[in-house]
């Protein structure tokens, strides 16, 4: 019987360490980390960086890997551009969304699709820092020596049909986005990591052109 | 001027006929003088493909782009994963080493038992999945071989022009689906002899051991076409 309350008084404590990913504790001073994040990325006009994106099969053990470059412009212009092994263009500008695989131009309007919305959300929040407003996630951050860990769990039913959950890796000394790893629910995983990164350089409109 | 119309009629009506009429009507029975089609079965271990969907449904046009990878596994299984360039899942498709079929996930907009039946038969034709080698017949029109095996309700026909696997297509009482494989100019390590069995005076496939380069799948009747071609660049590890 003992045994059984020993258990039961040390069962939080254990749920408590598997949730936290290892190598990593939980942030102390969660408020201080906002308040830092805020500043930095309200003196980032424009971000640009190449993108390395590795897909791991959870059933498989294996691996597809492509690359590209990422731009952004604040407020909400992102372009995600894939160029090898395969071409793939995906524009978001102020609530349009331009899809260009190789063969056809396609324009979506990000109002007419719910999940749609909330991708290009996800993506601008993680470059622009403002992940902690978006109500379709809650947001755990933690930390090691080199880096924040902030894992978003959703919280609104079609994100939980989409994600099980998204990490997102920020160095420590520059703040910026080293990886996304989002996890979907069928345990399939996919990285990004970024390189290269470089802050408020001249970025032409046309990049983000939709029209 | 009744007359006309009449004439006319009857002539729209045996139009119409005939092209309901089974396209594999004309095929002549042939003797078996060449080897059986599932000498072409593919072989491979991983293949990457770019896939590209393109169709309409109640007038409105729609297109999908992804990724389709083949992958043989040491226990003989197969899986078939397709997702999007962004790296986001829509299905992982298995077959055991005795070509059952099973879903491993599938996204909620495409798990219809409709759409899972298609694009499962799409790979397995192409795969040359579940063919029975006992069963199977040959027929010959203009030149060209074809191999008929039973497949579900209907047939899965294998066609062969000059000793090279030209087509695939299934049909019941008319053509469902046409699969165009194609193959880049084989290199002599790809490729089997052509005398290798000539003494019993069979004709060889001139197979191509791999996958094909690109693939065309068209349904005739859902109106929609899916297209395949080979990732190259060592994308896949």
């Amino acid at each position: 019987m003992l045994r059984l309350w020993v258990a039961l008084l040390l069962l939080p404590a254990a749920i408590t360490a598997a949730a936290q990913p290892k190598g990593y504790q939980a942030l102390k001073n969660t408020e201080a980390f906002r308040q830092a994040l805020a500043k930095t990325n309200a003196a980032r006009e424009t971000i640009a960086s190449d993108f390395t994106q590795t897909k791991h099969l959870s059933l498989l053990e294996d691996k597809i890997r492509s690359r590209g470059k990422f731009f952004f412009r604040k407020e909400d212009k992102v372009r995600i551009e894939y160029t090898a092994p395969y071409t793939y263009l995906l524009i978001m500008n102020s609530g349009q969304v331009l899809v260009r695989d190789g063969e056809k131009t396609s324009r979506i309007s990000t109002r007419s699709s719910k999940v749609l919305q909330s991708v290009n959300r996800i993506v601008i929040d993680c470059m622009r820092g403002s992940v902690f407003r978006n109500p379709d996630f809650t947001v755990t951050v933690y930390e090691n020596s080199a880096e924040y860990l902030l894992v978003l769990s959703p919280a609104a039913e079609a994100m939980k049909q989409l994600f099980r959950q998204i990490e997102v890796h920020m160095d420590k000394q520059r703040l910026d986005v080293t990886r996304l790893t989002m996890t979907e629910t069928g345990g399939d995983l996919t990285d990004m990591d970024f390189t290269n990164t470089r802050h408020n350089v001249a970025l032409n409109e046309a990049l983000f052109k939709i029209r | 001027m009744r007359h006309y119309l009449k004439s006319g009629s009857l002539l729209a009506i045996l139009c119409f006929l005939a092209a309901c009429a089974s396209p594999y009507r004309a095929l002549k029975p042939a003797v078996r003088k060449t080897q059986t089609a599932l000498w072409s079965r593919p072989v491979f271990t991983k293949e990457l493909y770019r896939c590209m969907v393109d169709g309409r449904f109640l007038l409105k046009r729609f297109h999908l782009s992804g990724l389709l990878l083949f992958r043989q596994l040491p226990d003989s299984s197969t899986r078939v994963v397709f997702q999007n360039e962004m790296g986001f899942s829509f299905f992982d498709f298995a077959w055991d080493r005795h070509d059952s079929f099973s879903v491993k996930q599938i996204i909620p907009q495409l798990d219809k038992p409709a759409v899972i039946r298609t694009l499962e038969k799409d790979i397995r034709l192409l795969l040359m999945k579940g063919l029975e080698a006992s069963g199977e017949q040959y027929f010959e029109r203009g030149g060209e071989i074809y191999h008929r095996f039973s497949a579900g309700k209907g047939y899965a026909w294998y066609i062969e022009k000059e000793g090279q696997l030209a087509r695939i297509e299934y049909a019941g009482r008319r053509k469902i689906t046409t699969i165009t494989p194609v193959w880049a100019p084989p290199s002599p390590a790809s490729s089997d002899s052509l005398a290798l069995r000539d003494h019993q005076s069979v004709v060889v496939l001139k197979t191509f051991k791999g996958m094909p380069d690109s693939v065309l799948f068209r349904h005739h009747r859902a109106h929609f076409t899916i297209r395949l071609h080979k990732i190259r660049e060592d994308a896949a590890e």
